[in-house]
């Protein structure tokens, strides 16, 4: 019964980190008017942890660029298990505008597995909600496999 | 036999209400109505009342990593010492006629043991080796200097009131309070005690580390600081220490400056606390929360020392002079 609640209580509250791998900052300001008044991604839980140790969902925007590749890395090898990985933006996936350049080393499914992808340049705050409750799913029946 | 009687309604006492079972209980809700009530003030529709409980039992999931460069044992063992000095607190607060441990601790003995949480999350921090946690630790040192003055200056105003009416001097015992205001009326209708409860009401969200006192814990500059290398259930312990806290200086603001309301049967006593709980909540956390943005660390020094100090200083002088 107490791993059925835990499971439970994990899809309803999956907490966010975000990491910035070299992105415009559009992504950037899009991820934070999910959480304005307006969108308000707290009613299903969703919160800003200010350290990869509290945090469930990494969220990462922007083309992985050279430079940023081992602390993207490294602070991914930081969250706790479970843990679900987004990228958010076009970027991240394909390198879209930044795509060939020679400081991009992305895109991100190529050094960790990826969870979910929420495309668009920026994508729509809906767009970005419905990509991340997909992650709280998926961290959900992470957890239920565990032990 | 009746010691065997005995020990097992302490053990219940302990375990049980006020204990760990109603702190937890309690303390959750009281986060939850909280954060729901932040949400509405900002006209959003906000987690739901038991959001508080979701987090916790998700952290009670997570892994728990203990950094290379942290000390083990102090590590996993502050987050615990905090909880178990609130609930100790929970079990000398009067609620209303009922003392679960009567006669044993005074004021002076809750002044202190309120210390331990705190020092609980700085040896935590300390002991968690991060840069992060040695800023955060700082600042929370600051803040609890910051708070302790206006604090004491309030129970010594409801200690004079008190004693003064009893003809001891100054009256420290809680039970004595409490039984003052079943007999007098509560505190708060008294003139001279206003300004004391209104400084005690700004005391708490600083006391409890809330907005706008959390700089110590400021997630968006220090990476929540304290916390910042804690993770899985040792963070739970924290967020649910924080929840208790609330509950804890609630319950002793009523206690102070709201006894003698109660009915006498302990169920609807322990009801009725927790909606005078939820009321002080919303007046001096939420409603600073949703109305003010973080101060600057030296800022809360002027602001404790200054602003709140007065009105509480002023609240003795009147009690001394028998107002
Ligand atoms: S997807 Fe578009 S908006 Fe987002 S970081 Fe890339 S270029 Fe900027």
């Amino acid at each position: 019964m107490f791993k059925k609640l835990i499971e439970e209580s994990t899809g309803r509250s999956p907490w966010l980190f975000h990491i910035n791998a070299g992105s415009c900052n559009g992504c950037d300001i899009e991820l934070v008017s999910v959480l304005t008044p307006r969108y308000d991604a707290e009613r299903l839980g969703f919160k800003l942890a200010g350290s990869p140790r509290h945090a469930d969902i990494v969220v990462v925007t922007g083309p992985v660029t050279k430079q940023s590749l081992p602390r993207v890395l490294r602070t991914i090898s930081q969250v706790p298990e479970p843990r679900c990985i987004v990228t958010m933006g076009s970027c991240p996936q394909s390198g879209n505008v930044f795509r060939g350049s020679y400081s991009v080393a992305g895109p991100l499914s190529k050094y960790v597995p990826v969870d979910v992808d929420v495309a668009g340049c920026a994508p729509k705050p809906e767009a970005v909600i419905d990509g991340l409750a997909l992650a709280a799913k998926i961290l959900k029946e992470k957890r239920g496999r565990m032990k | 036999m009746t010691v065997i009687l005995e020990a097992l309604r302490y053990l219940g006492y302990v375990l049980v209400f006020p204990g760990f079972l109603f702190c937890f209980l309690a303390g959750m809700l009281l986060c939850g109505i909280d954060r729901k009530l932040v949400a509405k003030m900002q006209k959003r529709v906000g987690p739901p009342i038991l959001q508080p409980f979701y987090d916790f039992f998700k952290l009670c999931g997570k892994e728990t990593i203990v950094p290379a460069a942290a000390e083990r044992i102090s590590f996993m063992l502050a987050p615990l010492l905090g909880l178990a000095a609130l609930v100790v607190i929970q079990l000398f607060i009067p609620v209303f006629s009922f003392t679960a441990f009567y006669g044993m601790a005074d004021i002076i003995v809750i002044l202190y043991l309120l210390l331990i949480p705190a020092i609980s999350i700085i040896m935590g921090g300390a002991a968690s080796g991060s840069p992060y946690a040695g800023v955060g630790l700082s600042r929370e040192m600051v803040t609890i200097i910051s708070c302790e003055l206006p604090l004491v200056l309030v129970l010594l105003a409801v200690a004079k009131t008190v004693g003064s009416a009893m003809g001891t001097g100054l009256c420290f015992s809680l039970s004595d309070i409490a039984e003052y205001q079943e007999i007098n009326g509560s505190l708060i209708t008294r003139i001279s005690m206003l300004p004391a409860a209104a400084a005690m009401l700004l005391v708490i969200p600083g006391e409890t580390g809330s907005h706008p006192f959390d700089t110590a814990e400021a997630e968006t500059e220090i990476c929540e600081g304290l916390l910042a290398e804690y993770s899985g259930a040792a963070l739970g312990v924290f967020k649910l220490s924080h929840a208790v806290k609330m509950l804890t200086l609630s319950s002793l603001f009523a206690a102070l400056f709201l006894g003698g309301l109660g009915t006498g049967i302990l169920v609807l006593d322990a009801l009725l606390l927790f909606l005078l709980c939820a009321g002080i909540t919303a007046v001096s956390i939420s409603l600073v929360h949703a109305v003010t943005a973080r101060l600057k660390i030296e800022q809360i020094f002027k602001f404790y020392w200054t602003v709140v100090s007065l009105p509480a200083l002023l609240s003795l002088v009147l009690a001394w002079y028998g107002l």
